[in-house]
């Protein structure tokens, strides 16, 4: 139950967003051509002159609803702008996952496998650099030689996953966010492994005469996947915090790139909806990922 | 081992339990493995460096020459700037030292404010044991969450600048400290010496720091050195995003950000900033790595 705390935390932080801001929302609601009376009306129609908690719990009261206001700057529904946003972020944490995980664990099985070789000692040199490398140098580096080149597009999402466009699109900022995810999985991978490959089990399994790999793969790898898949979760914050900067590096439209233009642009209410957003995401992964444990690990389900 | 269950051991003895310490000792092992040697002798370059900046910088990472703007790497226009110039023409390797030294103060500053409140988190919940709980789940909490989201929120609410920056970096390097403290703190608690303490009638307040806080911190210090590269990652990204150090601030992660619309007439206006940190970080991770293993010899082969 890590998660009620957070909640309260974050929601906390949103609502203090909307309070602690520098500018004096009515005022900037009510333009600068406004009137004294016209900016009081509007304190009074926001409900801006009320006790804090009062208005905490309001706003308590709206969240719930999926009232998140509007926008100060397109004046749409937060709501709405994050329904658009939600999607394209999805797709490239997807789009990172599915070949950056797998990727990760046949490098970190090929080094547990030859462990003490020069391949162990080449694929921990790059997951060592793999999570040195600020993720915006991967990025600039792709869009310069690769973008550059007028290989693939590197500017926005030119549609869904499954169109033609949108698959050239996603290709550049998936790489750049899987880039510095492949190391730390490598790495996880390689350690748990060759923890199992000592289990009796496992001398068992070669006991009866299964070869090498058979033993690796069916009877290793799958009990070593359970602090792999803990990592992943874990990760997925350190991922969150990556797809912050590559969607504002390649003008990608989803909730990070958002939050940061909200933020910058002094926009709060959608800032607190993204960085809300960002945080429910992040424990609904969180969730999954203890579900999946379950799955992996038939211990934990039993509890 | 300890001296004290060995009490009848010879001068000979005793000089070869020397010599062993001294062949085991943490740097000796550092310096036999060749990266990590590196790694801390690069490190120790670039940290002093950074700290000498304003005196050995060639020319004022502020003074902009319109005339030398963007001049790539060896360029006739600007001989004197031995790696270029940046889009305002200032000097990139006076810009370069500078932006080091904001980097690495950023970094080390929020991971000593962090990293004492987290030390004070773990010590108290060794100490106390009924804190223990709540403590360890707020630091649990704080591990969980996405440390660029602080950097998010806290930008947000305060303003975006070096202030906010160092605040959200130091919340980021608070719960992985507090953990190693507290479990630094809890051997140390079964030690008989903190029975004497209490016995002597030491108060709690003496006894932490006397003799919980004296002798964890070299572990924890370790530990704040190896989050510093991380702090220094996040702290680049931040700033990448604009919601860090903002221009003209030489700092590495602006500097970058800055140099992204030149990209393709002069990519060493971005490139240099970005391989700096690069080569910082990996240092720091390098060299934690071995440290780690130094000091763990469970990991020892």
């Amino acid at each position: 139950m890590i998660s009620f705390p957070v909640l309260l935390g974050v929601l906390l932080i949103g609502f203090l967003l909307l309070q602690v801001v520098p500018t004096d929302p009515a005022t900037v609601v009510a333009g600068p051509t406004a009137t004294k009376a016209e900016v009081d009306a509007i304190r009074n129609e926001l409900g801006l002159n009320q006790p804090l908690w009062v208005q905490f719990g309001r706003y308590l009261g709206r969240v719930f609803q999926l009232d998140l206001g509007r926008s100060m700057i397109s004046n749409r529904a937060v709501v709405d702008e994050i329904a658009l946003t939600l999607w394209p972020t999805v797709e490239l944490m997807l789009a990172c996952l599915v070949w950056a995980v797998p990727l990760g664990i046949t490098l970190g099985t090929l080094a547990a496998r030859r462990r003490g070789t020069a391949i162990d000692r080449a694929i921990m040199a790059l997951s060592v650099m793999g999570v040195s490398v600020p993720i915006f140098w991967v990025g600039l580096l792709l869009i310069q030689y690769v973008g550059g080149a007028g290989l693939l597009p590197f500017q926005g999402r030119n549609g869904p996953i499954w169109t033609a466009d949108g698959f050239l699109s996603i290709i550049l900022p998936a790489v750049t966010l899987g880039s510095v995810f492949v190391g730390p999985v490598a790495r996880m991978t390689r350690t748990s492994l060759l923890e199992t490959l000592g289990a009796d089990y496992v001398r068992t399994a070669r006991a009866k005469g299964a070869s090498d790999w058979r033993v690796t793969i069916r009877h290793a790898l799958r009990n070593a996947m359970i602090p792999v898949v803990t990592l992943v979760g874990l990760q997925i914050g350190f991922l969150l915090g990556g797809s912050i900067v590559t969607e504002t590096m390649f003008a990608w439209p989803g909730v990070g790139r958002m939050a940061v233009g909200a933020i910058t642009s002094s926009d709060f209410p959608l800032a607190q909806g993204a960085i809300l957003i960002l945080a429910v995401g992040f424990m609904a992964i969180n969730l999954a990922v203890d579900v999946l444990y379950a799955y992996l690990d038939p211990r934990i389900a039993r509890g | 081992m300890t001296d004290a269950a060995l009490p009848l051991q010879s001068q000979a003895d005793q000089r070869a339990i020397a010599a062993i310490r001294r062949k085991n000792a943490v740097w000796r092992r550092i310096l036999r493995d060749p990266p990590a040697a590196i790694a801390a002798l690069f490190l120790i370059v670039i940290v002093g460096s950074a700290l000498l900046a304003p005196w050995i910088a060639p020319f004022d990472p502020y003074a902009s020459n319109m005339r030398m703007r963007l001049c790539p790497i060896g360029g006739t226009r600007c001989p004197d700037f031995l790696l270029g110039a940046d889009n305002q023409g200032r000097d990139m390797l006076s810009r370069l030292l500078f932006g080091l030294r904001a980097t690495l103060g950023i970094g080390i500053v929020a991971v000593l404010v962090g990293g004492g409140l987290g030390a004070l988190i773990g010590l108290s919940a060794a100490y106390f044991k009924r804190l223990d709980q709540p403590l360890m789940r707020l630091v649990d909490v704080l591990l969980s969450f996405p440390s660029i989201l602080f950097g998010l929120a806290i930008a947000a609410v305060m303003g975006t600048g070096l202030f906010s920056l160092v605040i959200a970096l130091s919340i980021a390097s608070v719960p992985s400290i507090a953990r190693i403290a507290r479990g630094a703190a809890q051997s140390i608690m079964q030690q008989e010496y903190m029975e004497a303490g209490r016995a002597v009638g030491l108060g709690d307040g003496a006894l932490i720091w006397r003799y919980l806080a004296l002798n964890c911190w070299p572990t924890i210090l370790i530990y704040m050195t190896l989050q510093l590269g991380q702090a220094i990652l996040l702290g680049a990204a931040l700033s990448f995003l604009g919601l860090g150090a903002q221009p003209p601030t030489a700092e590495l992660g602006s500097m970058a950000a800055d140099g992204r619309k030149f990209l393709s007439i002069a990519p060493h206006v971005s490139t240099l900033p970005c391989a700096a940190i690069f080569l910082v970080v990996l240092a720091f991770n390098v060299l934690g790595d071995a440290l780690r293993d130094a000091l763990d010899p469970k990991l020892r082969q």
